[in-house]
């Protein structure tokens, strides 16, 4: 029991609070059809969270949070300057682009970062959420025992959930049509940008904890679950972050518990395994809805 | 492991030239690519190699032949990729997900697997010397003989099936109208398209690395578009920036050795395409400033 509360519960509440980041942002990101964008910025955010790292040492959240948001907002500007100029497709400019600065990232994080900051490129793809123990504070309130990444994906989570909640009239008119609601003026200038920046920052604060293979298929996967259950905007969100917990839930037991059960000693990387089994319920998803409307036909 | 120490086993020479195919393969099929469109499932099928991979690893052990037997890792890695590659467009057929959201889908159940696998495989003792960690962010220093080998006949393969079916690829590549009006058999040369792009990003596996080798395919291409030429003169182009960036890739990483190859690679390549984009735009801002975008399109397009 001891075990499962300073081990697990960590683990869980981080991986849940990710998704509750990601998931709610990655709706508008899926109707909008952008969900490889969320891919992009998970990328492209890494060498200002290793310059901000280095220029500010591991602790400074302005730091980091500062570093990312430039990366990311320099490389969608970046993108869009390439579309229009080199005439090239979204997909490649946005391909181009955010390789180069994932490059550049690991370039630097193997030659200066590695031993300054703990942060290795594995870390960086697969998360380290294997990492997020609770450790019992020897004096003071309990409190000081919850890991730092814990706090920044509180962060993230809040700023998605009020900004989906604040602005669902005007997101949901841009998401459904996105001309017509620019045109008529439904939306205010600020939105798109604003959605913008705050995908990246909370892939930042998530991607430090789950990687960026899970923050992207938690961006784009629970709302692709829901989309066949539901064709209004609050149902689709219940269920893609209901499925999601769940999925969430059984990802982590299975990496943890499941080798132990055939006798290997170490844990399978759990946010792997989340992100596999939240990629296969998409397709499950519509066959369930298949099978349902043949049920009720 | 030492830079030295691995470069000597496989010496500098067959290294650099190993590489420098790889870069001139993947300038070749990756300016189809991008005719295609299909740049980001070039970043899938990369993706998705892993778990074939580890498999393949697995499997090696398994059966003694050892971990890292190249044909058993290029094989796993290509099956998962073409799989990969397969659900794309089923995926993106059911209501709402769309061409974005499958790619989405199918990199995260591929990598995710891979994520898993690889972890089970470090766990292992003999894991952790396999050297299947290079595999992410790559590294020409670790490459067997074996490898390059193996990157050497990969790469010839692909350049003669190019060079084969040259009218066909390039008809479905940049007018599939016309092609489907010739008569064309136009899915099963997408199919070929589709093996050629797999090929060369489990050949480039080794010494660019799965995450980032998707860079050498669309960089190099992209570069070499933005110059004025023949169809013919393009590819060459193209070939040729890929093998520049390659050599240059692995001479930097040698020289620095905890940058990996992969990361060096993808800087220059993408150095250049912006570099070369930035003299476009300035030529072209020193000329007539167009009025309207329209216009500026069409002079373009001239």
């Amino acid at each position: 029991m001891r075990e499962f509360l300073l081990l697990d519960v960590p683990m869980l509440v981080a991986a849940l609070m990710a998704l509750l980041a990601c998931g709610t942002l990655g709706n508008w990101l899926v109707l909008r059809k952008e969900s490889m964008t969320g891919d992009a910025i998970a990328h492209a955010v890494l060498p200002g969270l290793v310059a901000g790292f280095l220029v500010a040492g591991r602790h400074s959240l302005v730091a980091m949070f500062t570093g990312a948001a430039c990366a990311g907002v320099a490389a969608i500007l970046l993108a869009g300057w390439i579309r229009r100029t080199a005439r090239l497709e979204a997909g490649a400019a946005l391909g181009i682009v955010f390789t180069t600065f994932f490059a550049l990232g690991v370039a630097l994080l193997e030659t200066q970062g590695a031993r300054q900051i703990d942060l290795d490129p594995n870390c960086v793809l697969f998360g380290a959420l294997e990492t997020l123990f609770y450790v019992p504070p020897e004096a003071g309130s309990w409190i000081a025992g919850v890991p730092r990444p814990l706090w920044t994906l509180a962060a993230a989570a809040a700023a998605s959930v009020t900004l989906s909640l604040l602005a669902s009239k005007e997101l949901t008119a841009l998401a459904f049509d996105a001309e017509h609601a620019r045109a008529t003026g439904i939306v205010p200038r600020w939105l798109e940008p604003a959605l913008l920046f705050t995908v990246s920052m909370v892939v930042v604060a998530s991607f430090e904890a789950v990687g960026s293979l899970l923050v992207v298929a938690l961006l784009a996967c629970p709302s692709l679950i829901a989309a066949p259950h539901a064709t209004r905007i609050g149902p689709r969100f219940a269920i893609s972050l209901g499925a999601g917990a769940a999925i969430t839930v059984v990802g982590h037991f299975l990496a943890a518990y499941a080798p132990r059960a055939l006798g290997a000693h170490a844990a399978l990387n759990a946010a792997g395994m989340i992100a596999l089994l939240l990629a296969a319920a998409v397709p499950l998803s519509f066959a369930l809805r298949a099978a349902l409307n043949r049920r009720q036909a | 492991m030492d830079a030295t120490e691995g470069i000597s086993r496989a010496n500098t020479v067959v290294a650099l030239t190993g590489c420098a195919l790889f870069g001139a393969v993947a300038g070749v099929v990756g300016t189809f690519v991008l005719a295609r469109r299909r740049a980001l499932l070039a970043d899938v099928a990369a993706h998705a190699s892993l778990p074939g991979v580890c498999l393949a690893f697995l499997a090696g052990e398994a059966l003694g032949l050892g971990g890292r037997t190249p044909w058993l890792l290029l094989a796993g890695g290509s099956l998962s990729a073409l799989l990969a590659t397969w659900c794309v467009p089923h995926l993106s057929r059911l209501r709402g997900v769309g061409p974005d959201g499958a790619l989405a889908v199918s990199l995260s159940f591929f990598f995710g697997l891979g994520a898993v696998l690889l972890s089970s495989i470090q766990s292992h003792e003999s894991g952790a010397q396999g050297g299947l960690n290079h595999l992410l962010f790559g590294s020409a220093a670790a490459t067997t003989r074996a490898d390059l080998l193996m990157l050497a006949v990969l790469a010839l393969v692909v350049l003669a099936v190019v060079a084969m079916l040259f009218k066909e690829l390039a008809a479905i590549a940049f007018d599939e109208m016309h092609a489907r009006v010739l008569g064309l058999p136009v899915r099963r040369l997408d199919l070929v398209l589709l093996a050629l792009l797999v090929a060369s990003v489990v050949a480039g596996m080794q010494v660019a690395g799965i995450v980032l080798v998707v860079a050498m395919i669309v960089a190099p291409a992209a570069t070499a578009r933005l110059l004025p030429g023949s169809l013919t003169t393009v590819i060459a182009l193209a070939a040729s920036i890929g093998a520049g960036c390659a050599v240059c890739g692995v001479l930097l990483s040698l020289r620095y050795e905890s940058l990996p190859t992969g990361s060096a690679m993808t800087l220059c390549a993408g150095a250049l395409f912006m570099l070369t984009t930035l003299v476009l735009a300035g030529r072209r801002w020193r000329g007539a400033t167009p009025s309207t975008p329209a216009d500026a399109a069409g002079r373009a397009g001239a």
